[in-house]
């Protein structure tokens, strides 16, 4: 439900904007965030395939053609699984927290522009990465906050 | 030995939502259902977006009344009627049809929706469909100047065909020679004057806009200046590049 408001809202301050400027990825940064104290399986599945549906809804809505995001989605949330699940929970610092975020802002928006774009998609891209700073450093912050009330309650 | 199952259960799952990904990817750019469901989805997206787009349009609104807008569109509406007069003059004077209804200064606005990369300088999706009262081949302004014709309409939506497409082939006219010709894009974002006879002392900066021969499109209408000729052919026909009245790449609304 979480994921489906945020796409919307992602959806919504793009349609606000007018397509002025790149609004940061919303629904990712809420994939990555649930995923980052969960150790089930089955949680890892349903997150792939909410990556492959938000992504390929995005695609519909914005690029028109499916295939982009989704395959960038998919992307990032593996490569989130790997390394998360690679390291030790004692490891999985703010700082690691952050690059994986990072990744989730990146991957996503390369492939368009890899494929289709020139060099003022570039502009664009790097921009997207700028406005996304506040709302990753908002998710690092709740991600603090939930570490800091498990550790509270000593899980 | 469970923790090495789920690995490859995600691993799995993970490979096989990649595949379909890139399957999506490769089939559907040339599939026309693509289309349908992006129309439907974005109809369906409409309800939710909707008080987005009236925001948007009244921090518009209140930007322009900011900044002192109205007073100066009030002066172009003005200069556009003054335009049209002209306009109709000129043609009495040099005996060509021209249709007065069809320069009409208060246009309707309509979103830019979509745009894919893909066809970038080919077509675009309005957010105003028949519900609006747009048909089909109806042409589509930008500050005045020609910028494509309604291509497909839908209930709420429209497609777009850009003058930079291709397929885009109207009959257009140099004001200032009479000379006929044919515009045509180069999907890549030039505009190009083709079959204008040779040495008829057309040069740069010259007007052109739509002829009247036997097309949708109402003659007179604005497209751009001559920016250069590009080469003179073996036939005795020449072809030149046009400079569109519209900067094709910073455009966010349309009139239609």
């Amino acid at each position: 439900m979480l994921l489906i408001i945020l796409w919307l809202i992602q959806d919504f301050l793009t349609v606000l904007n007018g397509g002025e400027m790149h609004i940061p990825g919303l629904f990712m940064l809420g994939l990555v965030y649930n995923l980052s104290f969960n150790d089930s399986s089955d949680v890892n599945l349903r997150a792939i395939w909410s990556a492959f549906a938000g992504g390929i809804l995005w695609d519909l809505r914005w690029i028109g053609i499916p295939g982009f995001f989704t395959l960038g989605n998919v992307c990032a949330v593996l490569i989130f699984i790997k390394i998360w699940e690679a390291v030790p929970p004692q490891g999985h610092t703010g700082f690691l927290f952050f690059i994986l975020m990072e990744i989730s802002q990146i991957v996503p928006p390369l492939l368009p522009i890899l494929i289709l774009a020139g060099s003022t998609a570039w502009n664009f891209f790097l921009l997207q990465q700028v406005y996304s700073l506040p709302a990753i450093l908002v998710t690092m912050y709740l991600f603090f906050k939930k570490i800091q009330q498990n550790l509270t309650q000593g899980r | 030995m469970d923790s090495t199952r789920n690995t490859t259960r995600e691993l799995v799952h993970g490979l096989a939502a990649l595949i379909l990904a890139l399957f999506l990817l490769g089939i559907s750019s040339g599939l026309g259902l693509v289309k349908n469901i992006v129309d439907l989805w974005g109809a369906l997206l409409f309800i939710p977006e909707y008080p987005a787009v009236i925001m948007r349009d009244v921090f518009l609104e209140w930007r322009s009344w900011s900044r002192d807008k109205n007073s100066l569109n009030a002066e172009v509406i003005k200069l556009r009627e003054e335009n049209s007069r002209l306009r109709i003059d000129l043609a009495k004077l040099i005996g060509e049809k021209i249709y007065s209804e069809d320069i009409k200064p208060d246009r309707k606005t309509a979103r830019v929706a979509l745009r894919t990369p893909m066809s970038w300088w080919n077509e675009i999706r309005i957010d105003k469909g028949e519900i609006d009262s747009i048909s089909q081949g109806l042409p589509i302004f930008y500050n005045g100047y020609l910028l494509g014709r309604v291509s497909s309409v839908s209930t709420m939506s429209s497609w777009a065909e850009l003058i930079t497409s291709p397929s885009f082939m109207i009959p257009a006219v140099i004001e200032e020679t009479r000379e006929l010709g044919v515009i045509v894009g180069d999907g890549g974002g030039s505009v190009l004057l083709r079959y204008i006879p040779a040495g008829r002392g057309v040069k740069t900066g010259m007007r052109v806009s739509t002829a009247m021969i036997g097309e949708q499109l109402p003659p007179g209408l604005p497209i751009g200046k001559i920016a250069g000729e590009i080469s003179s052919g073996s036939d005795g026909y020449a072809t030149y590049k046009i400079e569109p009245g519209v900067d094709m790449s910073k455009f966010y609304t349309v009139n239609y």
